[in-house]
């Protein structure tokens, strides 16, 4: 919100009034009231603690604010992330030009987990992996911009980004009326529309039948399927609603069998269907890849697109973009070392106090080590994890995330912030005007991980 | 729509229905409870368990009938599927899943309620808080038929309904079989204020006091009060506008009608006895058993339904 001198950037000043404008009465009022209505829409998510199993996201009530040049840059950026990506897991999976050219060794390809033999010289309906591609970033200064991380799976945020904006609008409806902000609320109907048009050749259907394909209540993420299932007005099905029969996946209705075209699934690969992947899997669909592969049904994304989003291939997403489109990166990746390499893997071990290690497969901000943030002892203990497994950590700098204001105890402090745009690839790609914007709401902490104690922001992409 | 939703459906509303039952229920017996009898007071304690369907489960619980515990295992308990506190807790779990089913009203009404009746559960409450309560739970359950009356009139909306009225039926037809000895004509009983008592236990739990009131004029006999809960087809708790709601949704449901008509056959022949019977025939049959067969048919149909719809 400030620009390096201290003065409030130009696109805050509303905000600010506004909110020296509201007493800390009000702004207990408003934070139980926001805290009211996501326990009333059950806007919650799980965890594994039995006492707090359904846990409210700890919301903020300051938006986070870009301005339309800001993020026309970004959505840029992202739209050529998300379509290098698909390019990639497309090669990689049949000609793989990439290896042949030398540019990403093959073993960091082809001797991951996430990289999945059942998929080799199969192409998805349409050519898309990964439809939905979910794109962190983090600001260090006032215009540099770098990706911390790429989701390529089921990226899951989408309705928290949905529904602060609703609780903003409702809460504050003034601020929407001084500030012209970009509406969100047509995310859902892109999506579906993106789905729809994945639809396989032989979809039969008039409108292609989307699901959405969920795990069950207990998935940490439950409510977000049902959220979105509910906003695209598809079914919400879990396996035992799904059986293959002959060339095509069906769903059990009132009416009988009825055909499914697109499963956008919010399940892993290796619980999708038994019969390929992990045989102890009861909730996926026995047969649902052979349907698959025949070009019955599309699964959205499709299994194997892990592979792009591992923290190893991280490192090479920049040159992808290169290679495979033929143009410079918009947006930068943060230095990354790669302790498979022994050179990296010297420099990381000398300088591990001044750095981030983080666990390839690591994810929610655990198993990773802040050098900067951590004793002695912590990182003699790191090290010795290090040392007896270099293959499984990367390291890059600590990075100084920027701050955004945020009301801690009714004071306005500074937290640290990342964001997750969405972009949507089908027919054609589209970024959502907004994301998630995560924070940080200890004082000095770097973990924005909702998992670790994070909260959330609306996120606002001024109108021109 | 998927064959589980409309189970998850069907069951949403006859948990709702449930609580409202159990919490009308408890209401009775909270009322009589405060009203002086030749023993010292009232204790109808037990006939509220019994009318709950809930006292064999009470027992391998509890020794004594005593209001504390009564309250708390037809308020609270969890080892009480019958309890208000389970029936919102199913009935929000159900929608927990199918919320994509029916609007985000209704889904607000079953939510607020469950995070409400949390809070309830987590307090201390003294049994002078009892009414509240069943205020509470009734308007929780007034709230949420409110929200699916607003519904599309697809097929979820009639698989809510049918729920509701298969549910009802049961709870009507239950509370009749616990109770049916005090409309049966017993002389030295005519005009004596026990019966009075009792009449007024069977129509309040089934939310009809005033409604008897309207229906019939003159003096209030255990015949009248019985037609009423029977065969009138204006009381909305009675057998025979159950049955007639849920053949009425049953027919206007748009999927299989193979299977619609499958239980619609089964079901006509109770559904004209109920619109031609005469309550005299009915009492002199014996109430108990005409009652009793009503109860086993409308588990049948309910069996049907889940064969057919759900399977």
């Amino acid at each position: 919100m400030y620009q390096p001198n201290s003065k409030i950037r130009n696109h805050y000043n509303n905000i600010s009034s506004w909110l020296e404008n509201m007493t800390s009465k009000v702004i207990l009022e408003k934070n139980a009231e926001a805290e009211t209505h996501f326990r009333n829409i059950g806007i919650t998510f799980s965890t594994n603690n039995e006492n707090t199993r359904e846990r409210i996201i700890p919301f903020d009530l300051i938006p986070r604010i870009f301005t339309n040049s800001e993020w026309s840059k970004l959505e840029k950026g992202v739209i050529q992330r998300a379509k290098a990506l698909n390019a990639f897991l497309s090669d990689i999976y049949n000609q793989g030009e990439i290896v042949k050219a030398n540019i990403i060794p093959k073993e960091i390809i082809y001797k991951k987990n996430s990289f999945e033999p059942a998929m080799v010289g199969f192409i998805p309906p349409r050519g898309i992996y990964s439809p939905i591609v979910g794109i962190d970033l983090i600001r260090t200064d006032t215009n540099s911009y770098f990706v911390l991380e790429d989701n390529c799976r089921t990226p899951s945020g989408v309705s928290y980004m949905l529904e602060n904006r609703e609780i903003m609008m409702r809460m504050f409806p003034d601020l929407f009326l001084m500030n012209r902000v970009t509406p969100i609320d047509n995310y859902p109907t892109r999506l579906l529309q993106t789905l729809m048009s994945l639809a396989p050749e032989k979809c039969e259907n008039e409108e292609p039948v989307v699901v959405l394909f969920t795990p069950g209540p207990l998935n940490s993420a439950y409510y977000e399927h049902s959220f979105l299932s509910d906003q695209m007005g598809i079914e919400m099905v879990e396996s035992t609603d799904l059986f293959v029969e002959g060339e095509f996946l069906y769903m059990k209705t009132v009416d009988g069998p009825k055909k499914v075209d697109v499963v956008y699934r919010r399940i892993d690969d290796e619980f999708l269907d038994p019969l390929c992947f992990n045989p102890q899997s009861v909730i996926g669909v026995p047969g649902i890849m052979d349907v698959y592969r025949t070009g019955g049904v599309n699964i959205c994304s499709a299994p194997g697109s892990g592979i792009a989003d591992d923290k190893a291939i991280y490192i090479y997403v920049p040159k992808m973009i290169e290679f495979y489109l033929g143009e410079q990166p918009i947006l930068d990746n943060v230095e990354t070392w790669n302790c498979e390499n022994n050179d990296d893997l010297k420099y990381v071990v000398d300088n591990i106090a001044n750095l981030v290690v983080k666990e390839v497969d690591g994810s929610g901000g655990y198993g990773m080590l802040i050098g900067p943030k951590s004793s002695k002892l912590e990182i003699d203990n790191f090290k010795q994890k290090l040392s007896s497994n270099p293959n499984g950590y990367i390291a890059q700098p600590l990075l100084d995330l920027s701050f955004t204001p945020t009301l801690i105890r009714n004071q306005v402090e500074g937290r640290r912030v990342d964001l997750r745009p969405f972009c949507l690839i089908g027919e054609k790609a589209q970024l959502s005007s907004g994301g998630l914007t995560r924070v940080a709401m200890s004082e000095g902490s770097f973990v924005v991980n909702s998992s670790q104690g994070g909260g959330v922001k609306d996120t606002w992409v001024l109108a021109e | 729509m998927l064959s589980r939703t409309a189970e998850y459906l069907y069951w949403i509303s006859r948990y709702m229905e449930r609580a409202e039952t159990t919490a009308r229920l408890l209401d009775v017996g909270y009322r009589l409870s405060l009203f002086p009898s030749t023993k010292g007071y009232n204790n109808e304690w037990e006939s509220v368990l019994a009318s709950s369907g809930a006292i064999d489960k009470y027992k391998i619980k509890y020794d004594q009938i005593i209001q504390k515990h009564v309250e708390d295992f037809l308020f609270f308990d969890e080892d009480n599927p019958s309890s208000v506190y389970n029936c919102i807790l199913n009935a929000r779990n159900n929608a927990l899943v199918v919320r994509t089913s029916f609007t985000p009203d209704s889904w607000l009404a079953i939510n607020k309620a469950y995070q409400e009746i949390l809070k309830f559960k987590n307090n201390k409450y003294v049994s002078s808080d009892l009414p509240n309560l069943t205020e509470w739970t009734i308007e929780q359950v007034n709230l949420f038929r409110g929200t699916i009356s607003s519904l599309l009139r697809n097929d979820g909306y009639n698989f809510l309904f049918l729920g509701l009225f298969v549910e009802r039926a049961d709870n009507s037809a239950r509370l009749l079989d616990v109770k049916y000895f005090v409309l049966l004509p017993k002389p030295e009983y005519i005009g004596g204020n026990i019966d009075n008592m009792q009449w007024s236990i069977l129509l309040r739990s089934l939310s009809s006091f005033r409604a008897f009131r309207w229906a019939y004029n003159g003096e209030i006999t255990a015949t009248k009060i019985a037609d009423f809960l029977i065969l009138n087809d204006n009381c909305p708790r009675s057998l025979s506008f159950c049955i007639q709601n849920i053949v009425s949704h049953l027919i206007n449901l748009k999927c299989s009608p193979p299977k619609v008509e499958k239980i619609y056959n089964s079901l006509k022949d109770l559904n004209a006895t109920i619109q031609q019977e005469k309550i005299e025939n009915i009492v002199e049959y014996g109430l108990h058993e005409f009652v009793s067969k009503f109860i086993t048919k409308i588990s049948s149909v309910d069996a049907d339904i889940h064969r057919e719809f759900f399977n």
